[in-house]
């Protein structure tokens, strides 16, 4: 049933708004967020795949009967294929994607719920906003309604670091906004040249219009609006200059947040990079411009990360470094490469949470960051460090996890592009985080613990171990039966190039 | 005596450009977080006078199909009615922004008792801030 499609995004709207009312009745909002937690990640899994029109108005060839009583120099004219509605699109790529963010969002909620004494009505209006605008960019077809959601999750991850109290989350907050209403608006203003070319902000429409030489492609304008896009695709991916803004953000948040907030950036990331590769890759310097943008994404992400003694700013780099190998996939795009790239983010968004949660618990246990005032955590749960130390290989792409399997893709793509530096820079970032993990595990649990490093809490809840668990048998799961994630990423990639 | 003339969505268009120039001058350069507010205002307003420059048609009508009207006579004559609605939505988002950035400059200004970026987000954070020697509400009443 194709009535299923609006409701991945109407559910957790819904929800929000009813906990936004509800937020001082604890026992109300803890029940209310659990059940739709468990149901964000069902309804794409039984949802049927197809196309959700609003308000019914599908394509004029769509409905024969209307297209018959029409005049026929609109009947066969190139109006009666275009879309005039907001268009929802789901197919396998998009159920595996909300389907890990709705996995994902549930065990940040749910560790959140266990580690909070008090459940915050505004945070959990807040995050279930962001899934509902999240699921509405990988959903949608029309490029307006994309940046209409785009602003909503950039309020809601406002608000969400604005609900952690930590320290200086106000200014982060106000910093990430300042750097969005300038990035936002220059995207709006790209989408407006977008509308003026071709008259529409339907993708599959723009996309007919170029490739039926009904606009010239190459038009200045054209650049200009390519320009203007890729500048708020930047800003909303966290790719530099908003490297550090963006691993901020991460590191601001409490930790189970941030396991979110990054699931909120790399599917941003990867649904505005897939209309811009299906509107502009035909543009001469597409793909060297997002190559250049990726490979700066994944040295500096790593270089600034392996010098953080925060290990929340550590992984908020890491995440943005690991941004650049989907990048990459983009840059090359071949078939392999865009595959390569996207599994890359199906991982990414995994493995950053189990890690932002993994460590969340070292913040739960001694309410400090800070790796050097840390050590000595490997006697509190051996068990959990050691599948923290799991994920952390899995991040570095230590086989046979699913890290493993999307970089070698990725190596085995610029290979066969030939671009054998670009599989060295990979291979040389990859050994980076590994050293960077390894490091940041060392001075967290295995060296001696200082005399004055206090236990805030004697042990770690339940929810948060078992989240970790999950999210780590997932990835060993998608580490050896890689195809469970590769086969329908294929199948979408195979019809957008 | 020179005549200038110019046609109004060419002005439109050059009016939103100022706009967004002045807004990104006043985001970027400006040190008072309420007139980077302001700049950032501008620009939100750039971009939608820009979009809605782009349903303008030089005597048009209102793009709303009356009875007895022919249909290929309204299709020439009625202006382009999508970028008015999108601008609707643009309008809406802008204004939530606004409306968080500018609470949040409040909190801010509690906290330091200044409005200037360098102040609050830059290096020159007052030590007494620093070290939470006091708690930050007690600064709340100075003046910048």
């Amino acid at each position: 049933m194709n009535e299923f499609i609006p409701l991945m995004v109407i559910i957790p709207i819904v929800c929000a708004l009813l906990l936004n009312l509800l937020h001082k009745k604890d026992n109300s909002t803890k029940i209310i967020a659990i059940i739709v937690a468990i149901i964000v990640p069902i309804i794409p899994l039984i949802a049927n795949y197809g196309l959700h029109y609003f308000g019914g108005h599908a394509p004029l060839i769509a409905n024969s009967t209307l297209l018959s009583s029409l005049p026929a120099e609109i009947a066969n004219s190139t109006l009666a294929s275009f879309h005039p509605a907001i268009t929802y699109s789901f197919e396998a790529f998009q159920k595996l994607f909300i389907f890990i963010l709705g996995i994902v969002a549930f065990f940040a909620i749910f560790t959140s719920l266990s580690e909070t004494k008090r459940t915050s009505g505004p945070l959990m209006f807040l995050m279930f906003m962001g899934i509902a605008a999240v699921t509405a960019i990988l959903l949608t077809d029309d490029i307006f309604h994309m940046y209409v959601f785009f602003e909503i999750a950039a309020l809601a991850q406002t608000g969400i670091i604005l609900t952690s109290n930590t320290e200086d989350n106000y200014e982060t907050a106000l910093k990430y906004l300042i750097v969005g209403s300038i990035g936002g608006p220059l995207l709006l203003l790209g989408i407006g040249f977008v509308l003026g070319v071709f008259g529409s902000v339907n993708i599959t429409d723009i996309v007919y219009s170029i490739s039926n030489g009904i606009v010239d492609p190459l038009s200045p304008t054209v650049l200009l609006a390519f320009g203007l896009i890729f500048f708020g695709w930047l800003y909303a991916s966290g790719l530099p200059p908003f490297h550090t803004i963006k691993s901020s953000i991460y590191s601001k948040a409490l930790p189970h947040s941030a396991a979110l907030l990054q699931g909120f950036t790399v599917i941003t990331f990867i649904a505005i990079g897939i209309v811009i590769f299906r509107i502009f890759s035909y543009l001469p310097y597409f793909k060297t411009l997002i190559i250049i943008f990726s490979l700066l994404a994944m040295i500096l992400g790593i270089t600034m990360a392996i010098m953080q003694t925060d290990f929340r700013r550590m992984l908020g780099f890491l995440a943005v470094g690991e941004l650049g190998y989907i990048g990459l996939g983009f840059g090359l795009g071949t078939h392999l490469s865009i595959t390569a790239g996207l599994f890359q983010a199906a991982n990414e968004i995994i493995i950053t949470a189990l890690l932002f949660i993994g460590f969340g618990t070292v913040m739960y246990l001694t309410n400090t960051s800070n790796t050097n005032k840390l050590g000595g955590l490997l006697s509190v749960n051996p068990k959990l460090a050691i599948m923290v130390l799991i994920g952390g290989f899995a991040m570095a792409g230590v086989p046979p996890l699913n890290g493993f399997q999307s970089k070698l893709m990725i190596i085995q793509a610029s290979l066969d592009s030939g671009f054998p530096e670009i599989s060295i820079i990979a291979i040389l970032v990859s050994i980076a985080t590994f050293m960077t993990f390894v490091k940041a595990f060392h001075s967290v649990y295995l060296k001696p613990k200082p005399k004055d490093l206090k236990l805030v809490n004697s042990s770690v809840p339940k929810p948060a171990i078992i989240s970790i668990a999950i999210l780590l048998l997932i990835c060993i799961i998608l580490g050896i039966f890689p195809q469970i994630a590769t086969d329908p990423i294929s199948q979408f990639v195979g019809g957008l190039i | 005596m020179i005549e200038f003339t110019i046609d109004t969505q060419l002005a439109a268009l050059f009016t939103s450009a100022a706009f967004i120039v002045i807004g990104l001058f006043a985001a970027i350069f400006l040190d008072n977080i309420i007139k980077k507010i302001i700049g950032i205002a501008f620009i939100e307003e750039g971009a939608n006078l820009f979009i809605v420059t782009l349903g303008y048609k030089q005597g048009g009508i209102v793009p709303i199909f009356l009875p007895g009207m022919n249909a290929e006579w309204f299709a020439a004559n009625s202006a382009y009615p999508l970028p008015h609605a999108l601008v609707l939505t643009s309008i809406v988002i802008g204004a939530s922004t606004l409306a968080v950035m500018l609470a949040i400059a409040m909190v801010l200004y509690r906290k330091y008792g200044s409005l200037s970026t360098a102040v609050i987000l830059g290096d020159k954070k007052p030590d007494i801030i620093k070290s939470g020697v006091i708690d930050s509400n007690e600064k709340g009443d100075k003046n910048e």
